[in-house]
C-alpha cells in the first residue's frame, strides 16, 4: 500500500467513517496491453499535465491503461482480486458451498479498500463538504450492498445480524486495536483525543440502540396493540425518525468543520511536508466515477454468491449463521477501515481513529440500519428493528461500555485489551447462540 | 490504581485507627494493598488457651526483642508467647474471637442452626481483619510489587474460602450469591458509608478522588458485567446451540478471559504505580522510620497466616452447612443472607477502614478499599471460582440469573455515574446507602427460581 497518496479530505472522510474497500477484476485481463501502450501514455499523460498548470487539483488525465495501472497494481491488496472470479468459477463447477463462501469473501476484501480510494480520489473534486457526504453515504457500502442483496432473498435475519456485527466489530475490535497499538508505542503517556466528539458520538449511538430497543421490547412483552404488525410500524416510524437524526448529525458536523478540524489543527501542521501531495488526485474526476461504478458492480456480484452462500457454509461448518454473519462477515468488510484505524493511533492521531471506527459505527447503526428497513418497505419485506433480545442486550451493553471508555478523553494500551477482551466475550457469546425456534423470521 | 495515597498517609491512617483499638503498627505496604482491594479479618483461637503462659515468660522475651534491635528492617524474632501476644491480644476485635469455638459446641450440643449460625458469623469477623494483619506483614518482607500482588490475591480470602467450601459441597447458588452480594455490598454500602461520612465531616466542600482511577474502574466493573451478562441472557431466550451445555461452556471461556484481564489491570496497575510514590514521599518524612518496622518476622507471619486460613476454612464449613438451616428456621430467603448478611460481616474491617480514609480527606484510599475490593471479587473471584469449579467437576457457570444480573447491571451503572465527576459530598453518600437499602429490600422478598 506503500505508493497512493492520501489527499487532505481523507480527514473529513475519516470523520464521517469513511473508509470504502474497492473492487476490480474484469481489467486484470488487460494486464497485457497496459505493458505494450505504457510508454504510450506517460507520454500522453506528460504533455497533458503542462496544459493545466493552474487547476487547484490537478486532475491528470490518464490513459485506460495508466488508469488501471494506478488503481490497480499499485496496491499490494489486490493481489487478491483473482479470488473473485475464482468463486464465481468455483459457484457453477462444484456444489460446495463453503469454498465459495471463503473464496468470495476473499475476494471482496480488497475490492472494499479501492472502493473507498476511489470515493476519496472523487472526493478531491468535489471539496470537503460534498467529499464528507460522499464519505458518509459511501463508507460502509460493502455491507450496504450485501444487506440490499439479502433483503431481496428475504433472508431479514442475515442482514440484521451482518449490520450488528458491523457495528459491534468496528466499536470494539477496531476502536480495541486502535487503542492497544497506539498505546504500545507511546506508552510512557496517555494518548488524548477530543472529548466533546466523542459524547456526542457516544449519545448517537445511545440514540440508536433507542431506537432498537423499543421495538425488540414492544415484541418480547407481547404488548403491542395489533399484535405482528405495530411492531413493523413502530420500526418504519422509528428508521425515518433515525435517518432524519443522521442527516442532521452530518449538517451539525459540517458546519462546525472550522471548528472540529482545530484540534487536529496541529496534525495538517506538521503534515506541511505533505501537503503538496494533498491535492494531488492520481486519477480525473470521470474516471473516479467510472471506477466507482465498476467496483460497485462488482462488490454487488460477489455479493449475491456471498449471501446465496452463507448458509451452506453454515452447515457445512457446523458454526451458527448467527457467528458467521456477525462475526466473519464484519471483519473482513471492516479489514481495510481497521488497518487505517491502527495506522492513525501509532501515528498518535487518535481522533481520526475515533473517526474511523465510532463514526463507521454511527454510519451503521443511525444510516444503513434504518435505510434497510425503508428499503425493506418498499421491497414489500418485513424488515423491522427487533433485532431479538439476545442481540439487542449485546448492543446496549456494549454501547454503554464504549460510551464510558471513550468518556474520559484519554487512552492507553490497557484499555484498548479491555476492548479487545470483550469482543472476544461478545464472539463466544454468538458462537453458541442461535434464534429460539418459536421466534424463526 | 493510580492513587495517590502515600504509603505515609495510609500508615498513618491505619495506626490511628489501629491505635484506638489497640497497640499494632500498620506498616506502609496497607497502601499497595488497600489499592488492591484488601482488608481481610483474621481468626485465631486455638491460641487463647496459652494465655496463661505469655505472663511467665513476658520479661524474659522483652529482653530478647531488645537485643535485636540493630537489624536493618528490624525483623523481630519474638517468641511464641510474644508473637501470640502481638497478633492476639492487642486488637479489641479479638474479644469476638471465642465466638468461633462457641459455635462449634453449640453445633453438636444443639440442633440449633440459627443461632449456630449467628455465632459463626460473629466469629468470623475478627480472624478476617487478623488474616488482613497477617498479609500485610508479610508484605513488609516481599517488597511492594509482590507485596501488592499478595494483597490483590488474599485481599478476600474470606469469601474466597466460603465460596470454594460451598463450591465442594455443590451448592452453586450460594457461592453466586454470596458473591454477588459481597460486589454489591462494596459498590454501595462501603462506597455510600465513605462517602457519607467523609461529606458530613468536610460539609464546607466537595472531596475529590481522581477521575482517572474511578473511570478505568468503571470500565472494569462494566467488562465484569457484560461477562456476567451474556450467559445470563443466552440462557434466558433458550437461544443456545447446545442447550444446557452451551452456557457452561461459555461461562468457562468468558471466565478466562476475564481473569487475563484482571492480570492484565493488576500489570497495568503495578507498572503506573513508581510515579503515585514519588509525589507523596516527599509529604511524609516525618513518619519514615516507623514504615520499615514489621512486627512479626517472616516465618512467623506465614505461620499465623496459615492457622488463621485454617481457622477460617473450619469456621466457613460449618456456617455454609447452617445457612440453609438458619434461612428455614428464621424464615428468611437463602438469598437474603446470602447476598446481605455474610458480605457484611465479611467486609466489616474494609468497611470501618474506608470509613475512617473518608473522614480524613483520603478519599482515594476508600475508592481503593471499596471499588478495588469490588473489582477483586467480579474480576478474579467470580471467574476463578468458575475454573475451580470446573476442575471439581462442578457446574459453577457465570448464568447469575435474570434477576441478579440485572441488579448488578443497574447498580454498576450507578455507581460509574456517581463516580465519574471526581467528587463526592453526604448527599451522594446517602443516595449510595438508600440505594443499598432498596436492593436488600428486594433481595428480602426474592427467593430463586425452583429449579435453579
Amino acid at each position: 500500500m506503500s505508493c497512493c497518496k492520501v489527499p487532505v479530505l481523507i480527514e473529513a472522510q475519516v470523520e464521517m467513517g469513511s473508509v470504502n474497500e474497492l473492487e476490480h477484476k474484469s481489467l486484470f485481463r488487460q494486464e497485457d496491453d497496459a505493458a505494450q501502450t505504457k510508454e504510450a501514455s506517460l507520454m500522453e499523460q506528460g504533455s497533458l499535465s503542462t496544459s493545466f498548470p493552474q487547476h487547484t487539483p490537478k486532475s491528470p488525465k490518464n490513459s485506460v491503461l495508466n488508469s488501471i495501472k494506478i488503481v490497480i497494481f499499485c496496491n499490494k491488496l489486490n493481489l487478491l482480486l483473482p479470488f473473485g472470479p475464482l468463486a464465481i468459477l468455483v459457484h457453477y463447477m462444484i456444489d460446495s458451498k463453503r469454498w465459495v463462501f471463503l473464496l468470495t469473501l476473499v475476494g471482496i476484501t480488497p475490492l472494499a479498500e479501492r472502493l473507498g480510494y476511489a470515493t476519496e480520489q472523487l472526493a478531491c473534486y468535489t471539496g470537503p463538504t460534498v467529499g464528507g457526504l460522499l464519505n458518509a453515504t459511501f463508507g460502509n457500502v460493502t455491507e450496504l450492498i450485501i444487506s440490499i442483496f439479502a433483503l431481496k432473498n428475504g433472508m431479514i435475519r442475515v442482514v440484521q445480524l451482518t449490520l450488528l456485527g458491523s457495528i459491534l466489530s468496528n466499536m470494539l475490535l477496531v476502536l480495541g486495536c486502535a487503542f492497544f497499538c497506539g498505546g504500545l508505542v507511546f506508552y510512557q503517556k496517555d494518548q488524548v483525543f477530543d472529548k466533546g466528539t466523542a459524547t456526542v458520538n457516544s449519545g448517537l449511538l445511545l440514540m440508536a440502540v433507542m431506537g432498537i430497543l423499543f421495538p425488540a421490547v414492544l415484541h418480547y412483552t407481547h404488548s403491542e396493540v395489533h399484535a405482528g404488525s405495530s411492531e413493523l410500524a413502530l420500526s418504519r416510524f422509528s428508521s425515518c425518525i433515525m435517518l432524519i437524526a443522521y442527516a442532521a448529525y452530518l449538517f451539525f458536523q459540517l458546519k462546525s468543520q472550522s471548528n472540529s478540524y482545530s484540534p487536529l489543527d496541529e496534525e495538517t501542521n506538521q503534515n506541511e511536508e505533505t501537503s503538496a501531495e494533498d491535492e494531488d488526485p492520481e486519477i480525473s474526476k470521470w474516471e473516479a466515477i467510472i471506477w466507482l461504478s465498476i467496483l460497485t458492480a462488482w462488490v454487488s456480484l460477489l455479493s449475491g454468491y456471498l449471501v446465496d452462500a452463507i448458509e451452506g457454509a453454515s452447515v457445512s461448518w457446523n458454526i451458527p449463521i448467527s457467528f458467521i454473519s456477525v462475526i466473519l462477515l464484519p471483519i473482513v468488510g471492516n479489514a481495510a477501515e481497521h488497518a487505517g484505524a491502527i495506522m492513525f493511533a501509532m501515528k498518535d492521531k487518535l481522533d481520526l481513529s475515533l473517526g474511523v471506527a465510532i463514526g463507521s459505527s454511527i454510519q451503521i447503526s443511525m444510516f444503513a440500519v434504518p435505510f434497510c428497513v425503508v428499503i425493506g418497505w418498499m421491497m414489500g419485506q418485513q424488515m423491522d428493528l427487533n433485532f431479538q433480545l439476545f442481540e439487542t442486550a449485546m448492543l446496549f451493553i456494549t454501547v454503554i461500555v464504549v460510551a464510558f471508555f471513550l468518556q474520559e478523553g484519554t487512552s492507553n494500551y490497557f484499555k484498548g485489551l479491555m476492548l479487545i477482551l470483550c469482543y472476544l466475550i461478545v464472539a463466544a457469546s454468538f458462537f453458541v447462540h442461535e434464534d429460539p425456534p418459536q421466534d424463526g423470521i | 490504581m493510580r492513587s495517590q495515597i502515600s504509603c505515609r498517609e495510609l500508615y498513618l491512617m491505619f495506626s490511628n485507627l489501629f491505635k484506638s483499638m489497640g497497640c499494632c503498627k500498620v506498616s506502609s505496604l496497607m497502601q499497595a494493598q488497600v489499592e488492591m482491594g484488601l482488608g481481610n479479618e483474621v481468626e485465631l483461637k486455638s491460641l487463647l488457651e496459652q494465655e496463661t503462659d505469655s505472663r511467665q515468660t513476658n520479661a524474659a522475651s522483652l529482653m530478647e526483642q531488645g537485643l535485636h534491635r540493630e537489624r536493618r528492617a528490624k525483623v523481630p524474632r519474638n517468641n511464641v508467647v510474644q508473637s501470640f501476644k502481638i497478633v492476639i491480644l492487642s486488637n479489641k476485635l479479638n474479644l469476638l474471637l471465642p465466638f468461633g469455638p462457641l459455635a462449634i459446641l453449640v453445633h453438636y450440643l444443639t440442633d440449633s442452626k440459627g443461632w449456630f449460625f449467628l455465632l459463626s458469623l460473629v466469629g468470623i469477623t475478627p480472624l478476617a481483619e487478623r488474616l488482613g494483619y497477617a498479609t500485610e506483614q508479610l508484605a513488609c518482607y516481599t517488597g511492594s510489587t509482590v507485596g501488592g500482588l499478595l494483597n490483590a490475591t488474599f485481599g478476600n480470602v474470606i469469601e474466597l474460602i466460603i465460596s470454594i467450601i460451598a463450591l465442594k459441597n455443590g451448592m452453586v447458588r450460594v457461592v453466586q450469591l454470596t458473591l454477588l452480594g459481597s460486589i454489591l455490598s462494596n459498590m454501595l454500602l462501603v462506597l455510600g458509608c465513605a462517602f457519607f461520612f467523609g461529606g458530613l465531616v468536610f460539609s464546607r466542600k466537595d472531596q475529590v478522588f481522581d477521575k482517572g482511577n474511578a473511570v478505568v474502574s468503571s470500565g472494569m466493573l462494566l467488562m465484569a458485567v457484560m461477562g456476567l451478562l451474556f450467559p445470563t441472557v443466552l440462557h434466558y431466550t433458550q437461544s443456545e446451540v447446545h442447550a444446557g451445555s452451551s452456557v457452561l461452556a461459555l461461562s468457562r471461556f468468558i471466565s478466562c478471559i476475564m481473569l487475563v484481564a484482571y492480570a492484565a489491570y493488576l500489570f497495568f496497575q503495578l507498572k503506573s504505580q513508581p510515579s503515585v510514590y514519588t509525589e507523596e514521599r516527599n509529604h511524609n518524612t516525618e513518619m519514615s522510620e516507623d514504615d520499615e518496622d514489621p512486627e512479626i518476622s517472616k516465618w512467623e507471619a506465614i505461620i499465623w497466616l496459615s492457622i488463621f486460613t485454617a481457622w477460617v476454612s473450619i469456621l466457613s464449613g460449618y456456617l455454609v452447612d447452617a445457612i440453609e438451616g438458619a434461612s428455614v428456621s428464621w424464615k428468611i430467603p437463602v438469598s437474603f443472607i446470602s447476598v446481605i448478611l455474610l458480605p457484611i460481616v465479611g467486609n466489616a474491617a474494609e468497611h470501618a477502614g474506608a470509613v475512617m480514609f473518608a473522614m480524613k480527606d483520603k478519599l482515594d484510599l476508600s475508592l481503593g478499599v471499596a471499588i478495588g475490593s469490588s473489582i477483586q471479587i467480579s474480576m478474579f473471584l467470580v471467574p476463578f471460582c468458575v475454573v475451580i469449579g470446573w476442575m471439581m467437576g462442578v457446574q459453577m457457570d457465570l448464568n447469575f440469573q435474570l434477576y441478579e444480573t440485572a441488579t448488578l447491571f443497574i447498580t454498576v451503572i450507578v455507581v460509574a455515574f456517581f463516580l465519574h465527576e471526581g467528587t463526592s459530598n453526604y448527599f451522594k453518600g446517602l443516595m449510595l446507602i438508600l440505594c443499598y437499602l432498596i436492593v436488600a429490600a428486594s433481595f428480602f422478598v426474592h427467593e430463586g427460581p425452583r429449579q435453579g
